[in-house]
């Protein structure tokens, strides 16, 4: 029974990971809208699965919330801001793409080498799946550095808060219920404030390039 | 002395069903497309018809041009002895195993890319670079992709990777096996040249890879060189098929196991020819310079698969 249990957390954790691995791959917004609406609906399958194994009943109420939130509403708002933003193609990165698959690569196998002592620390069935979790985080904080699309950069920023959520739910059986409703608030404000961001950044240059912003310097 | 003769069995079967592989494919493709299509044993009149033409060439190709369809065409031959098609264990299991059998396959793409530098022609040289371009890209991701799976089974003995599978169902469904499948799986399209890589179709595309080294060949050199392309994407279906599928192939030497084995041999092909098919027509090809990056993509896809597969061990 715990070899399915963790064989099935591995198997979501390496689902939620390549889906943040689109992010780098492919260069539409549409690509990346899906590709995020994805890794949200495995996230919240995982944490459904979780919560059955680990009879824990506070979890099925977080899945819930995840799919809500994460599956349905960002996605709704992020594909608004695509109407405006389709033609903004992620064309030059600071890191082109091949160079960032192979970094994404090697980070995810440092993810391994950081996150060896928790594993070994931990007797959760679930423990196998934290090194691809730390991988997406750090997987997705690349991706913000890296790219230059104020769009791409707020999704890369979305995944990091999936990565966190997975990390989680693997290591702990998920954080109090209250204090996950207070980090789905937080993502949510967060969101919305960077939206208005955005679609300043666009009024002002006509681009949501965020290199134009060092034209504020003169 | 049986297990010899179904080495040669096997051998001759790949070999027989291979030009109907192809044929299938582009049937599929057709009928996908609301064409009527040619008949699936199309490519078998085709071949036939080659290794009765005049062979024609160049005045400035030498002796390498004439030999390489057979180098080509050899490699690919011996190949089918040591990959497990119908059953396990094999009398040549021994010989070699799956760094053998890359390498087997990286020897005829050196030797037609060779061929295709040789006549002078620009377009051999052309594919010629673009061959081994796609083939070093590829090459380690296929290494890495099974490396996963031998890590599984302790022995990178492809025989032993199916019977250690079969013997274990569950590792199937691992992390670790799925995602060297996805790995192989982009690499097997790079290395047959599918879409997205290179256009199997057409001949006379700028962005042609595998057609532009072989436009110096005719008759029955071309021949050979066909039947190896076709053998190729045969052996890397059934690669596929049966490495991460493993059931259906014959552990006894009886009648009935060998039926079994050639009905879900056919089964797998005929899946994996309408997933390409399906896939082929849904999308377009790549620009010559995104290839690499598809081949980082699986390659990045390998390496997730050796470290969990090493993790869950």
């Amino acid at each position: 029974m715990d070899g399915v249990f963790s064989q099935l957390c591995v198997l979501g954790s390496s689902l939620v990971l390549i889906f943040g691995l689109i992010l780098l791959w492919r260069r539409g917004v549409t690509a990346y809208i899906s590709a995020f609406t994805w890794q949200s609906v495995v996230l919240s399958v995982v944490t459904a699965i979780v919560a059955y194994f680990g009879d824990d009943h506070e979890l099925y109420w977080v899945a819930a919330a995840l799919f809500l939130l994460k599956g349905l509403l960002i996605p709704r708002l992020l594909r608004r801001m695509e109407r405006r933003f389709a033609a903004e193609r992620e064309l030059e990165p600071y890191v082109n793409t091949a160079t960032s698959l192979v970094i994404a690569g090697l980070l995810v196998l440092f993810g391994y080498a950081i996150t060896r002592p928790l594993v070994a620390l931990s007797q959760l069935p679930t423990r196998a799946g934290m090194p691809l979790a730390m991988g997406l985080v750090l997987v997705s904080l690349f991706v913000v550095i890296s790219r230059k699309k104020a769009l791409t950069q707020v999704i890369g920023f979305l995944m990091l808060e999936n990565g966190l959520a997975l990390l989680a739910v693997l290591g702990t059986y998920g954080i109090p219920l209250i204090v996950e409703l207070g980090v789905f608030l937080d993502i949510l404000m967060g969101f919305l404030v960077m939206q208005i961001f955005i679609y300043q950044i666009h009024e002002t240059f006509e681009s949501i390039d965020v290199e134009q912003l060092n034209r504020l310097k003169h | 002395m049986i297990g010899y003769v179904l080495e040669v069995a096997q051998a001759a079967l790949a070999l027989l069903l291979a030009p109907g592989l192809v044929g299938l494919l582009r049937w599929m493709k057709a009928r996908l497309q609301n064409r009527r299509g040619a008949p699936v044993w199309q490519p078998y009149s085709e071949l036939a018809k080659l290794f009765q033409k005049e062979v024609v060439v160049s005045s400035n190709a030498s002796w390498l041009f004439r030999a390489a369809p057979f180098v080509v065409f050899a490699s690919t031959v011996a190949v089918t002895f040591l990959v497990p098609i119908l059953a396990v264990p094999l009398p040549f299991d021994g010989v070699g195993d799956l760094l053998v059998v890359v390498y087997l396959l990286l020897l005829g793409a050196f030797f037609l890319s060779l061929a295709g530098l040789d006549p002078g022609s620009p377009f051999g040289g052309m594919g010629a670079s673009r061959e081994m371009t796609v083939a070093a890209l590829a090459e380690p991701t296929i290494a890495l992709a099974i490396f996963a799976l031998a890590l599984g089974a302790g022995s990178t003995n492809l025989g032993q990777i199916v019977a250690r599978t079969m013997a274990d169902p569950g590792t199937s469904v691992s992390p670790g096996h799925l995602l060297a499948f996805g790995a192989l799986f982009i690499v097997t399209l790079a290395e047959t040249g599918r879409l997205p890589v290179d256009n199997p179709a057409t001949h006379l595309e700028l962005t042609m890879i595998h057609e532009a080294m072989i436009l110096e060949y005719s008759g029955r050199y071309l021949a050979l060189i066909e039947w190896a392309a076709a053998l190729k994407l045969l052996i890397f279906f059934s690669l596929l098929g049966n490495l991460f599928v493993p059931w259906g192939v014959a552990v006894t030497v009886t009648p009935v196991s060998l039926a079994v084995a050639v009905g879900s041999l056919l089964a797998k092909l005929i899946v994996l020819a309408g997933a390409v098919a399906v896939l082929e027509i849904r999308i377009a090809k790549l620009r010559l310079f995104r290839v690499p990056e598809l081949l980082a993509a699986s390659f990045v896809l390998a390496l997730l698969a050796v470290t969990s597969s090493f993790l869950l061990r």
